[in-house]
């Protein structure tokens, strides 16, 4: 089970992503829990998860983010922009995949 | 311009939008009006229904007052009394994020703020009433002071539990009880400094701190926050921050949130008294008729730009990924997709047209061509057309966003046309490039 969290400024503009991540989860039969929330939210639902994807407009949590999630020993980075925009589900599963092997 | 000083002035803006963010007081700020927000939506729907304007062609005029005395309670139980909510929300907030006992911060800080306001209701010659606390004063009125007041308390309070000056009970006493008597001394010594402030004010000065603070700061910044220029110039950073993948708004409106919400404050006072709106800008003259116009940037036009006149695929796909959002004005797909963000070929439209729009609607509300917000409080995810309905009570609101809406399209064209050929010819080789290696 991969439990990926997504963070932005409310939540509300990485659903979609969320939504389509979930989509290619399942079609290549992987089980993954995906979840977004707002900024104020992402500390604490980090103890929660594998890995910690930020919206790229909030890029500048980052550093924040990290520092806490040190704590669970897990990474934290930006979406990729363009994949963001175009809501590519797979490339930004993929993305979360290679974090979460980094640790 | 080149993309490497797009980079450099990145690096330049991210710590500092950060550090904005980031910053306690801002934040707490931003979730005390978010504590006030559902409460205003509730307040909203009443002002709405109690003026809908075919009310007066189908009730007789008597039972229409009779209903608007049953509504009227609403926005004043809500938006009318907001700065008790943003006091206590500051309170509790700043107290929270210190890691001290919230509830008890948020009632401190709105017992320092009650401190400072009179109990007295001065009508112009008449007697005044004592004993009673006038309305404005806790609504738009004394929001300046509310929110100094509360920082102020809850910085005292704070400070004082975190030094232990606290009466500490045996163990085995009840937690609740343990946690009152803890918030003694904190709550005496806070409330005495505010008591004094008030004594000093009142009795050496002979007037009082909702007067001294309204009238040396709120009243001038909300004059300046209310003008066209400096409207503009936030809009303008709001743009550049977005242009650079920042979020601008939490930025900008982290710290005009306070101004541009009073604004909507009087309005809506104003409005549901007398029916007239006394100020253009406000809260929602900056969400409904930007943001609520397909999101930053006003994009949804971008959309049916690319959707009606422009060929190449790529554009066509971000424009139907963006067009469902965008209905609801997010539109990140739009903003990283196109992209926006970083792309020189569109940094003037994304720039200008926001801007010349925000002109635009200015002069029509100001010239009492269209009527401005009253005030009512609209989702900014409600979508374009209808909000700009429910936040001038006007079919005429709903029709500046359509006005707007061309304009921005007409702005946006040429660039998009330019951006569309030079992708055409790039499928184009691909597609010549993919022919070619098949063969």
């Amino acid at each position: 089970m991969k439990r990926i969290l997504l963070a932005c400024s409310s939540g509300m503009s990485t659903s979609l992503l969320v939504m389509k991540m979930q989509e290619y989860a399942k079609s290549i039969g992987e089980e993954a829990e995906i979840w977004a929330v707002g900024q104020d939210q992402a500390k604490k639902e980090m103890a929660k998860a594998d890995v910690v994807l930020i919206g790229p407009q909030m890029s500048f949590l980052k550093e924040e983010l990290q520092k806490e999630a040190q704590k669970y020993g897990i990474q934290v980075d930006v979406i990729d922009m363009v994949a963001y925009g175009m809501a590519d589900g797979k490339k930004v599963y993929e993305q979360a995949l290679k974090l979460m092997e980094d640790k | 311009m080149s993309q490497t000083l797009f980079e450099k002035l990145s690096k330049v803006l991210v710590p500092i939008a950060g550090k904005l963010n980031n910053s306690r007081y801002l934040q707490v700020l931003r979730d005390a009006f978010m504590l006030a927000f559902p409460l205003t939506i509730f307040g909203s729907i009443a002002v709405v229904i109690a003026n809908l304007p075919f009310l007066d062609k189908v009730m007789s005029e008597n039972s229409l007052n009779t209903l608007k005395e049953m509504l009227g309670v609403a926005p004043n139980a809500t938006m009318g009394v907001m700065t008790i909510f943003v006091v206590f929300g500051i309170g509790y907030y700043l107290s929270k994020s210190y890691e001290v006992e919230g509830i008890f911060g948020g009632a401190i800080a709105l017992a320092s703020f009650l401190l400072l306001t009179p109990f007295v209701l001065q009508v112009e010659g008449k007697e005044a009433v004592q004993g009673v606390i006038p309305l404005d004063r806790l609504g738009a009125k004394g929001m300046f002071l509310g929110m100094i007041t509360a920082f102020v308390a809850g910085e005292i309070y704070r400070k004082i539990v975190q030094k232990n000056i606290t009466i500490k009970m045996p163990a085995g006493v009840p937690p609740a009880v343990a946690k009152s008597f803890a918030a003694l001394i904190p709550a005496v010594v806070t409330l005495t400094f505010f008591l004094v402030v008030n004594i000093i004010v009142t009795q050496i000065f002979k007037t009082n701190m909702h007067d001294v603070i309204y009238n040396a700061v709120q009243a001038p910044l909300i004059g300046l926050g209310s003008g066209i220029v400096p409207t503009l110039i936030a809009i303008f950073v709001t743009q550049i921050l977005w242009f650079f993948g920042l979020h601008g708004q939490i930025i900008i409106n982290s710290v005009m949130d306070p101004i541009w919400n009073t604004l909507s404050l009087e309005n809506l006072n104003a409005y549901t008294k007398t029916g007239e709106v006394p100020h253009v800008v406000s809260k929602q003259f900056i969400e409904i008729y930007t943001v609520g116009m397909g999101g930053t940037g006003m994009t949804l036009a971008v959309i049916f730009a690319i959707l009606l006149f422009m060929k190449s695929k790529q554009m066509k796909q971000v424009a139907k990924l963006g067009l469902g959002p965008g209905i609801f004005n997010v539109n990140e797909p739009i903003i990283f997709g196109l992209p926006v963000v970083m792309n020189p070929l569109v940094i003037v439209p994304w720039i200008l047209a926001p801007m010349v729009v925000t002109l635009v609607t200015y002069l029509a509300m100001s010239s009492g061509l269209v009527p401005p917000p009253n005030g009512v409080a609209v989702p900014w995810t409600v979508p374009i057309f209808i909000n700009g309905i429910m936040a001038t009570n006007s079919l005429a609101g709903g029709l500046l966003q359509v006005v707007n809406f061309l304009i921005v399209l007409v702005i946006w064209f040429p660039f998009l046309k330019f951006i569309d050929r030079m992708n055409l010819q790039k499928e184009r080789e691909e597609e010549q490039a993919a022919t070619k290696s098949a063969s």
